[in-house]
């Protein structure tokens, strides 16, 4: 009988570490792989450019709804706007205003506007989110709305990267592509309506910039990977 | 005079106020939007006010975000009357525009509101114009395959835009139009279409997250029959097939009864003439035995000749009976609906069968009335009697009944019970009712749980000969649980057939 025990917390303590392996392996599977390792799964540009290119779309939808939700609760009369520009932090970025600017841009400098965008963008959208926690104005809805968008903005973010780190790896572009340091977004101010118009104009930048980076990640793939869906 | 000057005064004023009336600034126009088809250019329209009775003219100007100094519309012709059409150069894309739209004419100038705009909020394609249908038959049910062309000034290869796809179909008379989802494919199957119908099929689409393009012009189809064709023929052979399996059908049943004796030929039954089966079916236990011992006299048995079936009979002998302290109600064979015709018995000679065996055989030509004849029947009790080798004594005999459960041919098949418990291995005796010696019954073959089949013992009938069981060997049998027939209980065994009168075992 002991024998048997042994025996059977043996298999037990062998089963459950091979669990662990497994687990741990699967965790940080899929990593880019620069030289293409064995064992590496290794994802094509094309492939990559879908997922960050889905993600960007899903960011620019959720940004779409919470402006409209916003509408609701602050409509902008026409004194208050008229014809002030928008206040937006990221009017400091350089970014292609139609079409042929676009495709007339670089690659490097297309994919570096993108990642200057989405890095401006991580700040106050966290901050956004956390006004929204705290406003009963809102229900838990919109807050979780927010708090996704923040959060894919941080994956589109690291997704946009891998892409420009593959692009350098197969000489697609140059290695000049580096994160810059972004503009830092302005503090919010301590009055209410303030900080409603802020977040009612934070939400319209957003949504503006969103649909930029979706449209930018749009071209850069049809002009380096045009084999599906262009 | 007065009244003369009065009335001139007032014609003239009330003249000088018709033609002020006609004449005045223009009524404030109203911009009522813009629109781009493919995010790259964009029109806008407005609304005229009141034209004052002068010619009016109307300017739009527009500011734009980034961009210093107030601007004139480009381009005032090509998107027809009372509007603006900004082309690529002067398009931005994720700026804001605040637009504003002048009525003046010689008396004046009227402003409409500032209008403020994004074309990225703006975007929505054209009507997508040619919509084919095409009506395509697989495997005998219909397919309709709908097919249209992108809009042609959206730019999807660069990635600029991408259109989504959307259509409704309505089926003629309905008012229910039913939508689906083509994503970005130019072609979209239905396939739950019936024939017949006229539907009517409309798509839209759509760039982007932008608003959805109106309704394309309906385009209609009518379904067709596809069946015609093939019908009439598989009809044809139908008929034809269904008439050769009537005619077998005919035949079957005109000749059943010869049919009915090929494929189940008779099963051979025991009779008992005499005895009223109504009788024994409704009637107590001691009708039953009454109607039994009524008939003392039996025929004598003849040898067996014709070979139309086989009985087993079996009679109470009470002339012989000794008070028999084990009164054997129980065991009384009570079949239900047998016919036992004496006449018939005839005397098998198996190949197998031992000189004993045969002996008996021979000694039933002169067969006596007073000889115990068993016949077996469906349903017939038989005493199965355990001869308990080492256990218990000798004189202990406990008696279980099993019933017989069919009668076929020269076997018997004894299915037990549980109440023939087998404790240990020994003889399975074969009780039956009757005045017979002890006699053994052949065990021809074991089944798997309950089943012995025994062969039948038509020759063992001697009241005469009371040879005991010396002349069979039995072997010894291995009883397993008191469920299972014991497992050596196999063929070539022999069972004892004990009678009620000799109390031996």
């Amino acid at each position: 009988m002991p024998g048997n025990i042994r025996s059977v917390s043996f298999a037990w303590m062998v089963l459950v570490y091979l669990l662990f392996c497994s687990r741990r392996a699967s965790v940080g599977a899929a990593p880019i792989c620069a030289n293409a390792q064995a064992g590496c799964h290794v994802l094509s540009l094309a492939n990559l450019f879908d997922r960050v290119i889905q993600h960007s779309a899903r960011t620019h939808s959720i940004s779409n709804d919470l402006h409209s939700e916003f509408e609701q609760y602050f409509l902008p009369s026409k004194n208050h706007i008229g014809r002030v520009s928008r206040n937006c932090h990221t009017s400091s970025i350089l970014t292609p205003n139609g079409k042929d600017n676009a495709q007339r841009m670089a690659r490097e400098e297309l994919t570096e506007v993108i990642l200057k965008l989405l890095v401006a963008w991580r700040d106050p959208l966290w901050h956004f989110h956390q006004n929204m926690a705290h406003h009963h104005d809102f229900n838990n809805f919109s807050s979780n709305k927010a708090l996704e968008m923040s959060d894919m903005v941080h994956e589109l973010r690291k997704g946009v990267e891998k892409v420009a780190e593959k692009m350098q790896v197969l000489g697609i572009i140059s290695n000049t592509v580096s994160s810059l340091a972004s503009p830092e977004a302005s503090l919010p101010s301590d009055s209410a309506e303030w900080r409603l118009m802020k977040d009612y104009n934070l939400l319209s930048c957003f949504r503006r910039d969103s649909n930029k980076v979706q449209n930018y990640l749009k071209i850069l793939k049809c002009r380096i990977v045009p084999e599906h869906g262009c | 005079r007065m009244r003369r000057d009065l009335g001139l005064a007032l014609l003239l004023l009330l003249s000088a106020a018709v033609e002020s009336n006609s004449m005045s600034p223009p009524g404030k126009p109203v911009l009522l939007g813009c629109r781009s088809p493919e995010k790259e250019t964009f029109t806008c329209w407005w609304e005229p006010g009141s034209d004052g009775g002068l010619p009016t003219a109307h300017r739009l100007y527009y500011e734009r975000e980034r961009l210093e100094g107030t601007y004139e519309c480009p381009d005032y012709q090509s998107a027809g009357r009372n509007s603006c059409f900004f082309d690529k150069e002067h398009t931005s894309i994720w700026v804001d525009y605040y637009l504003t739209v002048m009525a003046s004419n010689a008396l004046g100038n009227a402003t409409s509101e500032p209008f403020k705009m994004d074309v990225m909020e703006i975007v929505k394609p054209d009507a997508l114009g040619n919509v084919t249908l095409l009506v395509e038959e697989r495997e005998g049910s219909p397919h309709l395959h709908v097919r249209w062309e992108p809009p042609s000034n959206t730019d999807t290869k660069s990635g600029w835009v991408t259109v989504k796809y959307e259509l409704r179909v309505r089926q003629d008379g309905g008012n229910k139009w039913t939508e689906y989802t083509s994503g970005t494919q130019t072609h979209f199957s239905l396939y739950s279409i019936s024939p017949g119908v006229v539907y009517t099929v409309q798509v839209r689409c759509r760039l982007d997250h932008g608003s959805w393009s109106e309704w394309s012009n309906s385009t209609c189809v009518k379904i067709p029959h596809y069946n015609q064709n093939e019908r009439p023929f598989w009809l044809m052979v139908s008929i034809l097939s269904a008439i050769p399996l009537i005619t077998a059908a005919c035949i079957l049943v005109t000749k059943r009864k010869f049919v009915k004796q090929y494929v189940l030929p008779p099963v051979p039954g025991p009779k008992i003439r005499d005895v009223d089966a109504q009788l024994l079916k409704s009637g107590g236990s001691e009708d039953v035995d009454n109607a039994l011992m009524i008939n003392q006299s039996f025929p004598p048995i003849v040898a067996w000749k014709d070979q139309m079936e086989e009985y087993l009979i079996v009679t109470e002998n009470d002339d012989g009976l000794p008070s028999n302290s084990q009164k054997r109600q129980k065991s009384f064979i009570i079949p239900v609906g047998f016919n036992l015709d004496l006449e018939n018995i005839y005397c098998e000679e198996t190949t197998t069968c031992q000189n004993a065996w045969e002996k008996k055989c021979n000694e039933m030509d002169r067969f006596e009335v007073d000889d115990t004849i068993k016949p077996f029947t469906s349903g017939g009790y038989v005493d199965i009697q355990r001869r308990v080798d080492n256990m218990q004594g000798a004189d202990v005999k406990p008696v279980d009944y099993s019933r017989v459960k069919e009668v076929n041919g020269d076997n018997i098949l004894i299915y037990e019970k549980e109440n023939v418990p087998l404790e240990s291995c020994g003889y399975i005796d074969v009780q039956i009712r009757g005045n017979i010696p002890e006699d053994y019954s052949r065990v021809k073959k074991v089944d798997s749980d309950n089943v012995v089949t025994l062969q039948s013992r038509h020759a063992s009938v001697d009241t005469s000969s009371r040879e005991k069981g010396n002349h069979y060997t039995g072997r010894a049998l291995q009883k397993t649980r008191k469920t299972n027939m014991c497992t050596e209980l196999i063929e070539s065994g022999y069972v004892d057939a004990i009678h009620p009168s000799s109390n031996t075992g």
